[in-house]
Formats: structure tokens, C-alpha cells, sequence
């Protein structure tokens, strides 16, 4: 027997490596090393990175100006090296799509948990489930460990909510919306023709709100099956988030954003069409976004922070409240917006092996 | 001096030569440099890990933040000292901290851990074998193994490596080349 021979000949994954050394370069980039000087192509990289961005965002409304003041004094002056690669606020990022499965952490520090296109964070960041063709799957996102996996067809758009100590899971298999336990037990069909939209529970409860194909906004105890309210949406869903103290359901159609108080049968809706993704911060703010544009909607209206002439895509408020998040895949960049200023990563996709990954939630840190 | 300091290396001289002369360049600046060290490491490594752990995904991660935690402490590195056996110690113990904490968490929650991680990718029907062979091995056995039969180091090295007594690295090695034995063949 020659064990040093076998062993040699267990496989080094050469795409493993070449992911490594992305992420391992990237560190080595962003350290702050006694170097008399950052190497001139890096301050080149960021400041065309700047300059772009600068660029895409000339036409701002008046609200935005300061972000554009900001742009331009942060171009290759202070600062916004292509350190880029932090968390402008604590917390970790989720991320997946044709690259697997990432949490990008505020020191910039990346971890890939898996192959899988599909991912949402569990209600306090505690574990993350994935889903690809094949199924549901569980992870620690600090380990990678499994916990447990379903075998489903075509699963999409999976979201996780409850309180601490319950949980369950919400995805689309097929046309169809399904729920599981947290622990993985007790699969079962909550719904058949539901919308292409992900489904939204609300914080520390077992209620779902969801679209059916039919345009109805239905929410629904998913415990005792109860419906404990249905809308008929004006156009086609595309996004819904409820408000972080459940009173309000904001729901983005193809023809505008409508926003259901919980309790009430009344409805108002914000006629602003071409809303696709929308998310509620933890204070109430109601952010929106288009494909060019990431606007707030407040008492006094719709607010545009950031337009740009690429496509915008992805949404998440950072845990503080103070920061929105997005990315222009076109650009490879993501973008932090808040305190009056925009931040950009570039190469996203050659960090994450892979383009347009989406943006699937910012949570506090671990 | 460093315990480790006292470790030695079984390269040739030039090929420590040439290592020292990386790492300088590196602390200096040079990606490149870098990027020859990381890809010169990487493979043995990755492998290191993969036997200790059994997971193909682990084993990428473990050896990932091992070089991201040589990066982070590359200014302060001595280049007098061999930078493999450095990184080595990081790549096993890193990767025996995550069996263990596996194990454990199998043990404290066996009702939420209904599937072990993805069994990782060997080729070849003798190494589905080792694979399976090594799985009977506890994880401080494969770690000694890895370092003995991977690595290349000797008992002693090993023990200054892991901070172990000797005695402990020649009967652990002994064991597992006992129940490798007993396994495969």
C-alpha cells in the first residue's frame, strides 16, 4: 500500500483554485500593507470605475445632486479605493446565481457556501436556503454545513421566515407554492398557479403573503391554511415586502406600487409603474426600484436617489437602515447608496465566478 | 526562536531560495509574486484539507481562508522561515477545527442535522477507496497522515507543527496506517 501516492492522487479541483485565488487576490489588493505606493493600475481601475458611475448617474433629481457632489469628490481623491471590496455597514451580504452561492462579509471577505442559483437568508441570519432544479437546501453559513435537503422539481425563489424558534419555508416548485418547516419536515402544498413573484412572510409571524397567477395578493396563515386577506392587484405582480412591524404590504405591479394597510380593507396605491423589486428598512422606508433608477417613497413622495443608464437589479437595505444596495450587472458593479454618497464595487462577477449574481439579502453580522 | 522557525523543509535549497525571493516580492507588492506562491501551494493544500475533512466544499473554504489568513499576516512574516510548513499548520489545523466542530454539532443538535455535508469529488476506484478508507480514521489520525503522507513531514516536525509530543504523532500515525491497512487492503 502507498498512501503517499494515493494520496497525491486525490484531485486539487483547478476550479476551486482559480475561485480561491480571485477572492485571495482580491485581499491581498485590499490590505493595507506598508506600501510606499498603491500600484498605479489599481487607482487607474477605480477611478474609471468612478468616473462611470459619475457618468451614469448625471441625471439626478434634486434630491440626488448631493450623491453626484459626492461622486465627484470621492473620484480618486478619497478614497473609495477598489478596497471596494468591504461592506460600506456591519453585516453579510447573500448573493447567488450562476457562480453558487456567496456571503460576502463587511471586511470583504467572501465564502462560498455552493453551486446553488437560488439563495435567502433564514429570519435572523442564522443559516441561508438555497435551491436549484433539484431541490431545497439548508446551510450554515458560517461552516457550510448542510442540514438538510428536499428533493423538489424546478425550485425557485425561497423565503424563510418565523420567529427564532419556529421557522418555515416558503418557495415556488414549478407553478406551485410550497411550505416546509425549518427543520425540514412537513413539506406540503400551500398553493397551485401562484405568480412568478416571491412570496413575503411577515417578521416573527407564520403568515405569507403571496400572488397567484390570477392577480389576486392573497395572505394566508400558513399553519391553520387560514386566508386573512385578498386584493386583487391592478397588473401583474412583481415584488412584495411587508413592513418590518407588519402593518403594511407593499405590492409592486406591472402598473403601480399598492400598499395594503394589514388591518384594513383600503388600499393606496403610488402611481409610479416599473417598479421591480421593493424593500421595506427597518424604520419604515419603502425603497423602489426601476430598472435605471432606486428611489424612496416617504409621506412627501417619491424621492429618486440614484438614476443611471444601465440596469439596475436587486435590492437590499443594509441592517443599519442607512445604506440601499443594488448592482449594475452591465458594469459588473454593485452599488451602496446612503449619507449622501455612492459607493461601487467593480469585477463582482469575476470575484463571485460568475455574471449577474443576485442579490438576495444583507443581514446582520454573525 | 520559533518552534516553527526549527521546522524544516524537505525542498532543495534552490527551491527555498526561490520561495523566500516570492514572499519578499509579495510583502513588497507584487501580485505576481503572490500569485506564483498561491499557485504553488494551493494544489497540497486543497488536498490536505479535503483528506482531514471529507468534503470537497470544506476543503475549498478551509484552504481559501488559510491563504486569506496568510495575506493578512504576510507584512509581519519572517522570510527567513519556510513559508510552507507556515501555511501547512494554518490548512490542517483550520481543517481539523472544522471536523470537530462538525462532530459536535451532530452531537448537541442530531435533530436539525438530518444530512451530512455533500460527500467531496475523488477519482478513480483506489481513491473511492482511501476516501472511504479515510473515513474511518478519526480526524487527528487523517491530519497526521495527511502531514506524514502528503506533506511530507517527518514525526517530529509534525509534533512541533501541531504542538503535540511525539509520542502521541508516532501513535497516531501508527494507528491509521494500521486501519488504512486493515481497510484497503
Amino acid at each position: 500500500m502507498n498512501v503517499k501516492r494515493l494520496l497525491e492522487r486525490v484531485p486539487a479541483d483547478s476550479a476551486a483554485q482559480e475561485r480561491a485565488w480571485a477572492v485571495v487576490r482580491e485581499a491581498y489588493r485590499a490590505r493595507e500593507p506598508a506600501r510606499a505606493r498603491r500600484p498605479v493600475r489599481l487607482r487607474v481601475a477605480f477611478a474609471v470605475a468612478g468616473v462611470a458611475l459619475a457618468c451614469a448617474a448625471a441625471a439626478l433629481s434634486p434630491p440626488g445632486r448631493a450623491v453626484v457632489n459626492a461622486v465627484r469628490r470621492s473620484i480618486g481623491i478619497e478614497g473609495a479605493t477598489p478596497t471596494a471590496f468591504r461592506l460600506p455597514a456591519p453585516g453579510r451580504v447573500l448573493v447567488s446565481g450562476a457562480g453558487g452561492t456567496w456571503v460576502a462579509s463587511e471586511d470583504g471577505s467572501l465564502r462560498r457556501l455552493g453551486s446553488w442559483p437560488a439563495a435567502a437568508w433564514s429570519p435572523h441570519g442564522l443559516f441561508v436556503v438555497a435551491a436549484d432544479a433539484g431541490g431545497l437546501t439548508t446551510v450554515e453559513p458560517g461552516s457550510g454545513i448542510v442540514h438538510w435537503s428536499l428533493a423538489r422539481r424546478n425550485v425557485r425563489l425561497p423565503r424563510w421566515g418565523g420567529t427564532r424558534t419556529d421557522t418555515r419555508v416558503a418557495y415556488l416548485s414549478g407553478g406551485s407554492l410550497r411550505v416546509v418547516a425549518g427543520d425540514g419536515t412537513g413539506d406540503r402544498l400551500l398553493a397551485r398557479r401562484v405568480a412568478s413573484a416571491a412570496p413575503a412572510w411577515q417578521s416573527e409571524r407564520h403568515v405569507l403573503a403571496y400572488a397567484t397567477a390570477a392577480r389576486a395578493v392573497v395572505v394566508r396563515n400558513v399553519d391553520t391554511g387560514a386566508i386573512l386577506a385578498e386584493h386583487r392587484a391592478r397588473g401583474r405582480v412583481r415584488a412584495l415586502a411587508w413592513s418590518a412591524d407588519r402593518k403594511v404590504l407593499a405590492v409592486a405591479t406591472t402598473r403601480d406600487v399598492e400598499l395594503f394597510q394589514a388591518a384594513l380593507p383600503e388600499r393606496m396605491s403610488i402611481r409610479f409603474s416599473g417598479v421591480r423589486a421593493l424593500a421595506f428598512s427597518p424604520d419604515g422606508s419603502l425603497a423602489l426600484l426601476t430598472t435605471h433608477a432606486l428611489l424612496v417613497y416617504s409621506s412627501e413622495g417619491v424621492q429618486t436617489l440614484l438614476r443611471v443608464q444601465g440596469r439596475l437589479a436587486g435590492l437590499a437595505w443594509s441592517p443599519d437602515g442607512r445604506w440601499l444596495m443594488s448592482s449594475l450587472p452591465r458594469a459588473d458593479q454593485w452599488v451602496f447608496v446612503g449619507r449622501g454618497r455612492v459607493l461601487a464595487v467593480s469585477h463582482v462577477a469575476r470575484r463571485l465566478g460568475g455574471a449577474d449574481p443576485t442579490l438576495d439579502g444583507w443581514v446582520p453580522g454573525a | 526562536m520559533n518552534a516553527l522557525a526549527a521546522v524544516r523543509v524537505a525542498a532543495r535549497p534552490e527551491v527555498e531560495r526561490r520561495e523566500r525571493a516570492l514572499v519578499r516580492d509579495a510583502q513588497r507588492g507584487s501580485v505576481e509574486a503572490l500569485e506564483q506562491l498561491f499557485r504553488l501551494h494551493w494544489p497540497r493544500a486543497y488536498r490536505a484539507a479535503f483528506v482531514v475533512v471529507g468534503d470537497a466544499a470544506a476543503a475549498e473554504d478551509i484552504a481559501q481562508e488559510s491563504f486569506l489568513a496568510a495575506v493578512r499576516a504576510l507584512d509581519r512574516f519572517d522570510r527567513r522561515r519556510p513559508f510552507g510548513p507556515w501555511l501547512h499548520r494554518i490548512v490542517v489545523n483550520r481543517a481539523i477545527d472544522w471536523a470537530r466542530a462538525r462532530t459536535l454539532r451532530r452531537e448537541v443538535g442530531v435533530e436539525s442535522v438530518v444530512e451530512p455535508a455533500a460527500p467531496g469529488r475523488v477519482e478513480g476506484e483506489r481513491t473511492d477507496e482511501l476516501a472511504a478508507a479515510l473515513a474511518a480514521l478519526n480526524v487527528e489520525q487523517r491530519a497526521v497522515v495527511v502531514l506524514r503522507y502528503l506533506l511530507g513531514y517527518t514525526p517530529g516536525e509534525i509534533a512541533e507543527l501541531l504542538e503535540l509530543p511525539r509520542g502521541t504523532v508516532n501513535s497516531r500515525l501508527r494507528r491509521g496506517l494500521d486501519r488504512l491497512q486493515e481497510t484497503l487492503e
